[in-house]
């Protein structure tokens, strides 16, 4: 068994240390079962301190608890579901005091994103509960808490001194039997820094089987890492200027860039010259630089080069300490980024489909989205933009503010409805050709068509005066376009598509097979040829219809 | 369909393609030979090395070039895991009606260096079968090992004039009036770029009436974002902060890329010393500052970091 849990306290008179705090408690509970609800408990502080302990006696006060921790997962859903409702309810047979306590250990340690909704959730229950309600956290300043705890009556739980620390450990000592060194025992409580389970889980390691504790034990048995809160890190690089303090101060379980991102966002609020601000700013430059470099090389050892400049070379850019009292923020560029995911997951999806039609990368398209906005302005442009971008209605405002006015619309699709009737009369006659001639056919009306363009442009070289000649080209070419970024569109699907014919084919494997490949491809683009024989239409008419080029692209 | 230029005007042919003669003339060779080893085109963007790729892969590759034919771009997710799959799906295959398979990868520099030796086994293995066509903007990005493997042809920034005829062939096409000066103006402002001059070009012709200087000047002062140049003023005038939140929420909300930032910065910082406004020394110190942000950006930085700390030096 684990000394931790077999020395834990059940009742109040055996908690170490926090008496002040422990009174508060005291109060609460007995608040409570005299009938006066009190506010939910919110029980702050480091690790080992006795956060879960005080939770639990307070428990074996009432007579039944629920209890939700971190390990357990805490939706919304699974909150509700859990707790919720048991927060609202009182159990037929007990009597008027007989409440039901629920525990919601580490409430700062819900996660964003496997945890949705898990805040909520916490508020609705304090809102609505009629039990009483103790929940514990490690970071005070944590963003989960903010709305809770406002609604809570908050207990800072502080580190427990050394000395009870020392005390605790040598009845546990003579309680287990081990030969115990004084001089070891009072390290091994300063070493421990106010927390109790970690002394008591070292003291088990060491002496459980050997019954003996000596100054040699303590070397082979590391201490805890000391983590730091992250707030507590960089007020240390902004405020002191002692190596020894700053280094051990970035000892953190945080991803160092994360650390990064929060000394550089609190940078220009400490220091106030404009000099001392470049100096850090370098050294976080460099420090990046080297955080960049680690990470293309798989060197991690660059980190202790970047932890370096970050941390002793921000602090010693400043000329003074200040004295003064500073709020540290988070790093607003992660919050700017949560805020805005909305907006940018927009503008994503506008340049993806541009990224697809237009042969381009995500970031050359948004580049492009300036000009859109002027082109945007003319509602004839917008339309036809919109249209070959597929682009729908909340995708267009982020262009332009108005609608497309809904004359604009009619009259475009009149004029594509139109065009396509009129097209349809003359292709009608290859419409109603077989489907499988119609397979065949229509590769060679492609490379007919791609030969006529080449061949005129190749004249175009010599002959600058052959511009119809040209422009019907053009026309050729732009319908041309239209089969490519559709085939294009094709492949990607067909490569990526499970079902996929390529890699159905592909299972059997061998050569024979590889036609029947493409007569499976080509079955898949039989719907887009027909659509290509009939754009070959269209520029064929256009050629006639010269004067009403511009119009019907379609 | 009357979509953006630069898809409608895209050259379909090698013949066709603005500039870059010399590196045409060598892919025609590759045409007749009905053969071509591994390309890398590099350059810079809008030079034409997408619209290359495609005029070669259709020509070599005949009527069937659709279904041996392979286009992933870097917003396609292109980890390990796609060029595991889809890539060698595709290059497994035997070519059908064509000599070979083409795979097209674009911006090839923005892949992971793991990504990129992932391939470099895919490029061995299928050399009968498959040519892979990579396109990058810094050839120093990819590793050697892929760099070896390829002919590399690099392409240069396309000249002046060459942009210009292509304007003023598009502007009668499109029945379009314009100033001949106004294209001189959107030639100078592309700077060997011709997206971003059928951008401009198609920007200015949205409106009514003739394209002129003035409207070419409107388009490239609303086109570009304002925000740097707030955000370079904040910065002149020591407010710091003020000049940080605007940097982030051009990158992080509109999605600016660094490299698009320095850029703009650097051609803000030089329009202010071109107008007097700014000290030779001061200027020339900014430069340096600019100058190592971008190299660290490329080195890997992160930019948001490397341009904040930017920020401080007009401090």
């Amino acid at each position: 068994m684990r000394w931790t849990e077999k020395y834990r306290p059940k009742i109040f008179d055996d908690i170490i240390g926090n008496g002040k705090q422990k009174k508060e408690v005291e109060t609460w509970v007995t608040n409570w079962k005299e009938g006066k609800p009190q506010q939910c408990l919110l029980l702050v502080g480091p690790a080992g301190t006795g956060k879960t302990t005080f939770a639990h006696v307070i428990a074996n006060e009432f007579s039944d608890f629920i209890e939700l921790n971190a390990s357990d997962k805490r939706s919304y859903d699974i909150i509700m579901n859990t707790v919720g409702e048991s927060a609202t309810t009182k159990s037929f047979f007990t009597g008027e005091n007989n409440y039901r306590l629920i525990i919601l250990d580490e409430v700062d340690g819900i996660h964003g994103t496997d945890d949705r909704g898990g805040t909520r959730a916490i508020g609705k229950i304090i809102k609505d509960s009629i039990h009483p309600i103790v929940m514990t956290a490690n970071d005070f300043y944590s963003k989960r808490l903010t709305t809770i705890k406002t609604k809570c009556k908050v207990i800072k739980i502080g580190k427990v001194h050394t000395n009870s620390i020392n005390a605790l450990l040598k009845r546990i000592c003579v309680k287990e039997g081990i030969g115990a060194d004084p001089e070891a025992v009072r390290v091994l409580a300063k070493g421990a820094n106010g927390d109790m389970r970690s002394a008591l889980n070292i003291l088990q390691a060491i002496a459980e089987d050997s019954k003996k504790l000596r100054m040699s034990d303590l070397e082979i048995v590391s201490q805890k890492d000391n983590t730091n809160n992250i707030f507590d890190s960089v007020r240390r690089v902004l405020k002191s200027k002692s190596i020894d303090k700053i280094k051990n101060s970035l000892i953190l379980d945080e991803d160092p860039t994360f650390v990064m991102e929060y000394i550089a966002e609190n940078i220009p609020r400490e220091y106030e010259k404009d000099s001392e601000i470049k100096k850090a700013y370098d050294m976080i430059s460099e420090a990046d630089l080297y955080f960049g470099r680690a990470q293309q090389s798989r060197n991690y050892t660059y980190w202790r080069y970047a932890s370096d400049l970050m941390g002793v070379g921000v602090a010693s850019s400043k000329e003074k300490t200040y004295k003064k009292f500073t709020r540290l923020t988070g790093a607003m560029a992660f919050s700017l980024m949560s805020r805005t995911r909305g907006k940018r997951s927009l503008r994503d999806k506008i340049s993806e489909k541009m990224s697809e039609k237009l042969h381009m990368s995500n970031n050359v398209a948004i580049s492009m989205f300036p000009y859109f906005e002027i082109m945007f302005e003319n509602d004839d442009v917008a339309y036809d933009i919109a249209t070959f971008l597929d682009l729908d209605e909340d995708e267009i405002k982020r262009f332009r503010k108005r609608k497309i006015p809904k004359s604009v619309i009619k009259r475009k699709e009149k004029e594509r409805q139109e065009y396509l009737a009129k097209n349809k009369l003359e292709s009608k006659s290859e419409e109603n050709l077989p489907d499988s001639f119609k397979t065949i056919k229509s590769p060679s009306q492609d490379k007919s068509s791609e030969k006529s363009v080449t061949s005129p442009s190749k004249a175009k070289k010599s002959n600058n005066s052959k511009k119809l000649d040209e422009s019907k080209t053009k026309q050729q070419e732009s319908s041309d376009n239209l089969i490519i970024s559709d085939n294009v569109e094709n492949y990607k699907k067909n490569n990526n598509s499970k079902e996929n014919n390529n890699s159905f084919v592909e299972s059997k494997g061998n050569g024979s097979e590889v036609d029947n490949d493409s007569i499976a491809e080509n079955k898949n683009n039989t719907s887009k040829k027909d659509s290509s024989s009939k754009k070959d239409n269209d520029s064929k008419k256009t050629k006639e219809d010269s004067a009403q080029k511009s119009l019907f692209n379609f | 369909m009357n979509g953006p230029w630069v898809e409608k005007y895209r050259p379909k042919t090698l013949d066709d393609v603005v500039g870059q003669r010399h590196i045409i003339e060598h892919l025609e060779n590759y045409v007749e030979e009905e053969s071509m080893p591994n390309l890398m085109f590099t350059g810079p963007a809008g030079v034409g090395k997408t619209t290359t790729a495609l005029a070669l892969v259709k020509t070599i590759l005949g009527e069937y070039w659709r279904q041996n034919f392979l286009e992933l771009n870097a917003s396609d997710a292109r980890g390990i895991e796609t060029v595991r799959t889809n890539i060698k799906n595709f290059c497994r295959l035997k070519p059908v009606g064509a000599p070979f398979r083409i795979v097209f990868l674009d911006e090839v520099d923005n892949m992971t260096k793991d990504a990129q030796h992932a391939l470099r086994r895919e490029m061995e293995m299928y050399t009968k079968t498959a040519s892979f066509i990579l396109s990058c903007n810094y050839s120093s990005k990819i590793i050697d090992p892929i760099q070896s493997r390829c002919a590399i042809f690099r392409f240069a920034p396309i000249k002046g004039q060459d942009i210009a005829k292509r304007l003023e062939y598009i502007s009668e096409q499109e029945n379009i009036d314009y100033d001949e000066s106004a294209i001189e103006i959107i030639v100078y402002f592309a700077e060997g770029d011709m997206r971003k001059a059928l951008n401009l070009l198609q920007a200015a012709s949205s409106g009514e009436g003739k394209i002129t200087e003035d409207k070419i000047y409107n388009v490239v002062s609303k086109a570009r974002p304002k925000d740097i140049n707030d955000m370079i003023t904040k910065a002149l005038t020591c407010d710091f902060m003020g000049a940080r939140d605007l940097l982030r929420e051009t990158m992080v909300l509109q999605g600016t890329s660094g490299e698009d930032m320095v850029n703009q910065i650097y051609q803000d910082v030089t329009k202010r010393a071109m107008e007097g406004n700014m000290d030779n020394e001061v200027y020339i110190d900014l430069i340096e500052a600019i100058a190592d942000s971008d190299f660290r950006i490329r080195e890997g930085a992160n930019p948001r970091i490397q341009l904040e700390a930017l920020l401080t030096k007009f401090l």
